[in-house]
C-alpha cells in the first residue's frame, strides 16, 4: 500500500507519483504521514517536505499552500516548490544574504512583511540543500 | 507609345477643364458607371483603394502572426496551472446556486481590442448573473478587470460597479483592496481549442457561507470528514483555504482568458484577411474594366478625329 503523491504549482505539476512516507511542516508543525493516513486538510507553511522512496529520503522546499490527505491520496497545492537537487548551493547562500540584508533595510510594514517571507524562503531552500547533504 | 503619350495629354487637359464640385460627382460615379467618357480619374482611384486593402491585409496577417506566436507561449502555462484549481473542486464540490446576500461578480476580459466576440459573450453573462442574483434583499456588485468589459458595463451599471482594475500585465494584482462578498462569481472564457472558447462561471465562496454549507450537509459536508489541522478553528483553516482557492482560480481564469483572447484575435484577423483579399480581388477586375474602358474611349476619339480630319 503505497501513497499517492502529487505536488503542484501554479506554473506546472512538480511531483506525481507513488512514496512510501512523507514528513510535510504545517503551521502548528510537523506531521508524518503513511500510508492509511486519516483524512487531514491543512495549511503548509513554507518550509521542507521530506519524501521517502525505499529507503531513500528527497527533500523539497515548499513556499506555502495547502494539502490534502484523502485515502492514501496526498495533493499539495503550493505557491512554488524546488527540490533540493535542483538548488544550487551558492546562488541559495547568496539569495538568503541578500534577503537578510534587505529585511534590516526594510522599511514600513508592507516592505517588512514581504522581506520576511522572502527571508524564510531563502532560509527553507538553503536548508533543504544542507539537509540533502546530511 | 504614342497612345501613352496622347492620354497623358488628356490628363492634363482634363482637370482645369471639370470644376471641383462636378469632379467630386464624377469620381463617386466611376466605380460603376463604366463607360462614362471620364478618362483615368477613376483608376487613379480605384488603385488607391487597392493599395489600402493590401496594406489593411498586410497588417492583419502580421496581427493573425503574433497572436498565434503569443498563444503557444500562453498555452503551455494555462495547462500546467488548470491541475491547481481541480483538487478544489473535488474537494468543495462547485456551488453556483447558492442563495447568498452579497455576491460579487468578477469579469475578466481583454485590453485591447480586434479579438472577436469573447468581450462581449462575457459582458453578456455577466449582465445575465448580476440579473439573477439581485433580489430584494440581495445585491450584487462588479469588479471588472480589463478595459473592454469596463468600457461596455460602464454605460450602464455604473453604479453597481465597485473596482476595476486594467492592464494586469504591468500592474499585478494585489489583495489590497478590500470587497466584502458572500459568493464570488467568476466570469471568463475557458479555452478549449484554438476555435472554441467557452464562457465559464466558478464560484468562490466566502469562508462563513461555506461553514454554513457544510453543516447543511451535500458536498461541503464531506468537508467536515477532514480533521483539521494546521490551525487552532477550523474557521481559520476555512479562511485560509478561501483565500488560497480564490487566488488559484484567479489565476487560472486570467490565463484561460488570455489565451481565448489570443485565440479570438487570431481566427478573426484570418477572416479580415480573408475578406481583404476577397476585396482586392473585385477591385482589380473593376480596375481592370475601367482601364480598357478609358482605353476605348481614347481609341474612339482618335479615331474619330482623325477620320473628321480625313474627310
Amino acid at each position: 500500500m503505497t501513497l499517492n503523491l502529487c505536488v503542484l504549482t501554479p506554473n506546472r505539476i512538480v511531483w506525481d507519483s507513488e512514496v512510501k512516507e512523507i514528513i510535510l511542516s504545517t503551521n502548528s508543525g510537523q506531521i508524518g504521514v503513511l500510508p492509511n493516513h486519516a483524512p487531514i486538510a491543512t495549511a503548509v507553511d513554507i518550509g521542507i517536505l521530506r519524501i521517502r522512496l525505499n529507503d531513500q529520503w528527497l527533500t523539497m522546499a515548499l513556499m506555502g499552500g495547502f494539502a490534502r490527505i484523502g485515502n492514501n491520496k496526498i495533493t499539495i497545492l503550493v505557491n512554488d516548490a524546488e527540490k533540493s537537487s535542483d538548488i544550487d548551493p551558492e546562488e541559495a547562500q547568496q539569495t538568503l544574504e541578500i534577503a537578510e540584508a534587505n529585511l534590516t533595510k526594510a522599511e514600513g510594514k508592507r516592505q517588512l512583511i514581504e522581506a520576511n517571507l522572502s527571508l524564510r524562503r531563502a532560509r527553507t531552500r538553503v536548508e533543504a540543500i544542507n539537509m540533502l547533504a546530511q | 507609345m504614342a497612345m501613352a503619350a496622347l492620354r497623358r495629354e488628356g490628363r492634363r487637359f482634363a482637370t482645369p477643364l471639370l470644376s471641383s464640385p462636378i469632379r467630386s460627382s464624377i469620381i463617386s460615379h466611376s466605380h460603376e458607371e463604366v463607360a462614362n467618357g471620364v478618362r483615368s480619374i477613376s483608376t487613379q482611384v480605384v488603385r488607391n483603394r487597392m493599395k489600402s486593402v493590401k496594406n489593411i491585409q498586410k497588417i492583419t496577417k502580421a496581427m493573425k502572426m503574433v497572436a498565434a506566436s503569443k498563444l503557444r507561449a500562453i498555452q503551455t502555462r494555462t495547462e500546467n496551472s488548470r491541475g491547481l484549481w481541480q483538487p478544489f473542486t473535488a474537494l468543495l464540490g462547485d456551488a453556483p446556486s447558492v442563495d447568498v446576500k452579497k455576491s460579487v461578480i468578477v469579469t475578466i476580459s481583454s485590453d485591447k481590442g480586434l479579438c472577436g466576440g469573447i468581450n462581449s459573450t462575457s459582458v453578456k453573462i455577466s449582465r445575465v448573473l448580476h440579473k439573477l442574483s439581485s433580489g430584494p434583499e440581495k445585491e450584487t456588485k462588479y469588479v471588472i478587470l480589463g478595459e473592454k468589459a469596463k468600457a461596455q458595463l460602464l454605460r450602464d451599471s455604473k453604479q453597481d460597479i465597485s473596482l476595476s482594475i486594467t492592464e494586469l500585465q504591468k500592474n499585478p494584482l494585489n489583495y489590497t483592496q478590500n470587497v466584502e462578498f458572500d459568493a464570488l462569481k467568476i466570469v471568463f472564457n475557458k479555452f478549449h481549442s484554438v476555435v472554441q472558447f467557452m464562457p465559464t462561471v466558478s464560484t468562490v465562496l466566502s469562508p462563513e457561507i461555506m461553514e454554513r454549507e457544510s453543516e447543511a450537509g451535500g458536498k461541503l459536508g464531506e468537508l467536515d470528514s477532514y480533521e483539521i489541522e494546521g490551525a487552532e478553528t477550523k474557521g481559520e483553516v476555512l479562511q485560509n483555504l478561501a483565500e488560497f482557492q480564490f487566488s488559484c482560480i484567479l489565476f487560472n481564469g486570467v490565463l484561460e482568458n488570455a489565451c481565448s483572447e489570443q485565440g479570438a484575435r487570431m481566427s478573426a484577423m484570418d477572416s479580415s484577411s480573408r475578406n481583404a483579399g476577397d476585396m482586392l480581388d473585385r477591385l482589380t477586375l473593376t480596375y481592370n474594366r475601367t482601364r480598357q474602358a478609358s482605353i476605348t474611349t481614347e481609341l474612339i476619339e482618335i479615331i474619330s478625329g482623325a477620320s473628321a480630319l480625313e474627310g
